[in-house]
């Protein structure tokens, strides 16, 4: 009686067993199959990200009069790829010229607006500042207005200050821009910054002000530095603004200079014109490749809140 | 010397002074630090004389006949610039290709960000970390840049797109000088240059759950599709409404794409509230229509915003 009973457990154990290895397969199964779609995905998005890229960059290397003699033969390097497109725009054209007057926009209107929205960011987060959160709504509020509300009245501002123009009519925008949008983001990156760092630093015999510079400036490095990239993006591709302001050719900045180009302003060849475009893409690429860590941190969108 | 003992006396007047004195009493006084105003000093000057005047110097000139033939004496002029701009038909198209264009592209770059950042944060996907430097590029390449690249590969004539098209044994697609393809085209492109950023923002949203919350769901036996459903989407709720109506309006306001693609064209089939209105100023010189354009934009934004705000109550994710 009693081994008839062990029996039949046996049998529902390995029963058990035996559907557990079924449904086992089964996920093992669904977990394979959701791989392979995934990757496929990613690999299509990956092929689409990538290819207007690689497009402009074979583009330069080969000798393309005009556009309309690109065929599909260009996509791949043929026999007579060269650097020459590359050393045409260097030494052909104004592109130092341009070079030079774009970065020195940019850098110095980077570094005004940071230092600026370094100290208010901070600011914002740890004092308590009347009609602060007004203040931070009415920052909000103000990326709803189209910047076209803007251009109108500076171009007339600054063209009463008669600074149309000249370098300075564009560095007090550009740095008021990432001003504003840098404080923003140090403001929120801070405010996940555990108080307890700033009042250790305090009992250890610091001012409060002190304590905040010393302490949390370090703590922000992501934000500063993915803010860093923002305020720099802006100045360097701003067409629209630089288009109106600045009327010399001797000024151009090589947005405006690409713009040309591309309309025919400009006349010049094809492979040419690719090579500009990758040559004023590359620096940015490259920050943005060197501090990629720092864009996924810099957001600070935590659920919490 | 003998200065520096007189201003200090006169601050202690000032401090002795009663009605100082009762001031800096008042619980109000005391609620704030009044003095950390100097450090924020900058931004409030930028926003009075950068932000709050131009913005009240267009509404104002909306309301005049500021333009190239009243250049120097331009007079109030009431409500006709606005009167003239809805009697136009032109707006109605405008407003329609806008609200195509805005809704078009956020329908499509959000989910897809989305998507991506979920697909992503797989535990033990292989080759993370190189299909997100691959995503890197759309958003590193300035996208004035790419932009420029993207009108040549639409080209009729020569153009990759075509090319690769014909080699299927399709005919060429005028992608940008129709008025069937244009605005296609355009949310296409702009879909290539902001995908990256949504994956990206909803990365970071989504590594934000602690991991524990997923090992719980998965005790319970939760398959992915609820665990998205169930987890997810309820925590990330406000983020996700955040990083969309934000999305939009970027998107409304967004000038390069329609301006350098297609300026607008053919006619007017892709032209939107804001390089309109870019185009009155600068092309025509129709300054005070340019500003009613402006002026219409904002409104009916903030209409959105203010709904979407309503139902989402993104807004506490600020705070």
């Amino acid at each position: 009686m009693q081994s008839v009973e062990i029996n039949k457990n046996e049998i529902g154990y390995k029963q058990e067993n035996y559907e557990m290895f079924k449904r086992n397969n089964y996920y093992k199964r669904v977990r394979l199959v959701k791989r392979i779609v995934s990757h496929i995905v990613l690999i299509i998005f990956s092929i689409f990200a990538i290819f207007p890229i690689y497009y402009v960059f074979i583009t330069s290397l080969n000798p393309i009069g005009s556009l309309g003699d690109a065929t599909l033969k260009d996509l791949l390097p043929t026999a007579k790829a060269s650097l020459y497109n590359y050393y045409s725009i260097i030494f052909r054209h104004p592109f130092l010229l341009w070079l030079r007057n774009t970065l020195f926009l940019t850098t110095t209107s980077t570094l005004i607006g940071l230092a600026l929205a370094i100290i208010s960011g901070l600011a914002f987060s740890r004092f308590r500042i009347p009609a602060k959160h007004a203040l931070l709504y009415t920052l909000l509020i103000l990326t709803l207005f189209p910047f076209t509300m803007l251009v109108i009245p500076f171009y007339f501002m600054f063209a009463e200050l008669h600074l149309l123009n000249t370098f300075i009519g564009l560095i007090i925008p550009y740095s008021a821009f990432s001003l504003i949008y840098a404080t923003y983001l140090i403001k929120t990156y801070v405010d996940n910054i555990p108080k307890d760092y700033e009042e250790a630093a305090q009992m250890d015999g610091l001012s409060r002000r002190g304590a905040l510079f010393r302490i949390l400036v370090p703590m922000a490095k992501p934000v500063i530095i993915f803010s860093l990239i923002i305020a720099f993006m802006g100045p360097y591709t701003d067409y629209a603004l630089a288009g109106q302001f600045l009327t010399s050719p001797g000024k151009y900045t090589m947005a405006i200079g690409m713009y040309y180009i591309s309309q025919g302003t400009i006349t010049v060849n094809y492979g040419v014109y690719s090579a500009f475009a990758v040559l004023m893409g590359i620096p940015i690429f490259i920050v943005f490749f060197v501090f990629q860590k720092y864009l996924v941190s810099g957001f600070s969108l935590s659920t919490y809140k | 010397m003998e200065q520096g003992i007189k201003s200090f006396n006169l601050m202690d007047k000032i401090k002795g002074n009663p009605i100082v004195r009762k001031i800096t009493n008042s619980r109000f006084y005391k609620k704030y630090e009044w003095k950390a105003i100097i450090y924020i000093l900058p931004v409030l000057i930028v926003l009075a004389v950068l932000n709050f005047y131009p913005i009240a110097y267009t509404i104002y000139i909306s309301f005049t006949n500021f333009n190239e033939v009243h250049f120097y004496r331009f007079v109030l002029v009431g409500f006709s610039n606005y009167a003239y701009v809805l009697s136009t038909s032109n707006l109605y198209t405008i407003i329609e290709n806008t609200l195509v264009w805005s809704f078009g592209s956020t329908a499509v770059m959000v989910p897809a960000g989305f998507m991506l950042a979920l697909i992503m944060n797989q535990r033990g996907l292989r080759g993370k970390y190189l299909y997100r430097s691959m995503f890197l590029f759309p958003w590193a390449f300035p996208a004035f840049i790419t932009i420029l690249v993207w009108s040549n590969m639409l080209a009729y004539n020569g153009g990759v797109i075509n090319e690769i098209i014909n080699v299927f044994g399709f005919r060429s697609i005028a992608w940008l000088t129709s008025p069937k393809y244009a605005m296609i085209s355009l949310i296409l492109v702009n879909f290539w240059l902001s995908f990256p950023y949504y994956t990206f923002v909803y990365t970071s949203a989504v590594q934000s759950i602690p991991s524990e919350l997923y090992e719980a769901a998965e005790m319970d036996g939760y398959g992915s599709f609820k665990t998205l459903t169930g987890v997810t989407l309820p925590l990330l709720r406000r983020q996700i409404a955040f990083v969309t109506i934000f999305g939009f309006i970027f998107t409304w306001n967004n000038f390069y794409v329609p301006f350098l693609l297609t300026s607008g064209g053919p006619g007017i089939s892709t032209q939107i509230l804001i390089t309109y209105s870019y185009l009155e100023a600068f092309s025509y010189d129709n300054f005070s229509l340019a500003a009613a354009y402006s002026v219409f934009s904002i409104l009916i934004l903030l209409v959105f915003v203010i709904i979407a705000n309503h139902y989402s109550k993104m807004m506490q994710v600020v705070y």
